[in-house]
């Protein structure tokens, strides 16, 4: 069961539902620890003063900001007194309709969980769920969680509301100077790329994608503890870029057949 | 300023190849703090200490371990880990094209965009198919010695790579343990709350929706530079009606 990370409520005009959140995506990466070679015993990081060099309990630790050159230290208290109703409160400013938001913005995915056992928090979530199905829309709004902001999107899933946060359209650079000028392609050789792309037309299939990386490392793991020698499969050549993008599209295609 | 790629490399499809860069999309301005010791100001460091030793270990001297069982650690070199990788280096291969709009954004990681090396003839090729078939590219991607599931597209007249979450890493609802349902809401509240989605409804504009967090927190770091003293504001009333038709209801004749 993952583990809550916020409480707060959903507010919908005069509607209040109180909820948590709980991550939607699980990390099942294989983390390593840090070891010190010598000993193998675990490496913990911790934290000390510059100036004493003491250690420094967390509940010691403030913020420290560099305003020009001046050293402004801040406190959780004291930072926390930045528009407070925000960590508390979800408020949906607006419904939207999903294919309007690019997934660029897209950041992490959580669920909002009906938070206590009061009917009446349940039949609202119930209602925010159901309207929203019904109508297809999605709905914005923004909270603060740990001194950050998140604008968010809430929309049904699987019966229960899901979360995600989205990016600022700030921290989403320009695309200027990425693409390459010249005119946009025409004719036979997009006519053939898109007989290839048609050859290896799929439906989209999550369950057909394996985390081959994650398989490959727990082998690793398991190898090395059996005492086996570990090597390196050899990288592939880079294809060079065909001498005639015809030619290889072409060969694709009979290949195809 | 002109856009600085992080990394080269090459998408295939079939056996055509496009020559590409790759450019961060995103980036973070949350605002950044310092960890200070609050009685002094002063810096904080983080030490790498033996957990045994309760001695500060310098890098050089620290290996990497993963835990197979309580307190069993197999080490692992550098290369070692690499060795994960896998043998497709530099290549994205694009093995399947999927319908747009049919992938949940909820797959989607992390966004770069794509740009061209030397022939920018492949990769104009590659953007007008995939524009006009409305389909993206599905295919491994391997960056610092990791794998990635890929999926690659048209953004608006450029390439963009997004790296996917697995199905396994996505959490269902049957995964928590959440209350049971509550009764189901009356016709006229789900009437009533269709109305307030309806008169809330807008065309998605990003710009409308700035951090104004971000500014807060810089007023704040201002008013703390100035010597100001920083007050807790008046507690607000919780408010939590219990007649959801009632609230419905207010909302409505409120705007």
């Amino acid at each position: 069961m993952p583990r809550t990370l916020w409480n707060g409520s959903l507010s919908f005009g005069l509607v209040n539902v109180p909820v948590s959140l709980t991550s939607a995506a699980r990390d099942l990466d294989l983390h390593f620890r840090q070891l010190h070679g010598k000993d193998g015993a675990p490496i913990e990081q911790r934290r000390f003063c510059s100036k004493e060099d003491e250690e420094v309990e967390w509940e010691e630790v403030a913020h420290g900001y560099d305003l020009d050159g001046k050293q402004v230290v801040l406190t959780d208290l004291e930072l926390s007194l930045v528009q407070p109703r925000k960590t508390r409160t979800i408020d949906i400013e607006a419904f939207v309709d999903l294919e309007d938001v690019d997934p660029i913005y897209f950041d992490h995915p959580w669920y909002l969980v009906p938070y206590g056992e009061s009917e009446g928090t349940r039949r609202a979530y119930r209602l925010l769920v159901e309207v929203m199905e019904s109508t297809d829309r999605a709905a914005l709004g923004r909270f603060v969680m740990r001194t950050k902001e998140y604008l968010v999107l809430v929309r049904p899933r699987e019966g229960l509301l899901g979360l995600t946060t989205l990016l600022f359209h700030d921290e989403v650079r320009p695309t200027k100077g990425i693409a390459p000028g010249g005119r946009k392609a025409s004719g036979k050789k997009v006519d053939q790329a898109v007989k290839v792309i048609e050859g290896l037309a799929a439906d989209w299939d999550p369950d057909s994608y394996e985390d081959c990386y994650r398989k490959r490392l727990e082998r690793v793991v398991r190898d090395k503890k059996k005492g086996k020698t570990i090597k390196a499969p050899e990288e592939r050549e880079q294809p060079q870029p065909a001498p005639d993008l015809m030619e290889a599209l072409e060969q694709t295609l009979a290949a195809m057949k | 300023m002109a856009p600085k790629s992080i990394w080269n490399g090459t998408i295939s499809f079939g056996l055509a190849a496009v020559p590409i860069k790759l450019y961060s999309a995103t980036e973070s301005k949350t605002v950044s703090f310092n960890e200070v010791h609050v009685s002094d100001g002063a810096r904080i460091e983080h030490k790498r200490i033996c957990s045994k030793e309760g001695k500060e270990v310098p890098y050089k001297d620290v290996v990497k371990g993963y835990e197979v069982s309580e307190g069993e650690y197999v080490v692992l070199d550098k290369d070692e880990v690499a060795a994960a990788a896998g043998s497709r280096g530099k290549v994205i291969e694009l093995e399947q094209f999927v319908p747009e709009g049919e992938i949940d954004p909820i797959f989607f990681e992390k966004t770069y965009y794509v740009g061209s090396r030397d022939d920018t003839e492949p990769y104009r090729v590659l953007l007008a198919a995939l524009e006009r078939t409305s389909t993206v590219g599905i295919g491994r991607f391997t960056f610092h010695n990791r794998e990635y599931l890929a999926a690659v597209r048209n953004l608006g007249g450029v390439l963009a790579l997004h790296t996917m979450r697995f199905h396994d890493e996505i959490v269902h609802a049957d995964d928590l343990d959440t209350p049971r349902a509550g009764k189901a809401p009356g016709k006229q509240e789900v009437q009533m709350a269709g109305q307030l989605v309806e008169s809330l409804h807008r065309k998605f504009k990003p710009e409308d929706y700035e951090d104004t967090y971000r500014e807060a927190v810089f007023e704040l770091i201002k008013r703390k530079a100035k010597g100001e003293e920083l007050a807790p504001p008046e507690p607000e009333p919780e408010e939590e009606p219990d007649d959801l038709a009632a609230a419905l209801q207010a909302s409505l004749g409120s705007r």
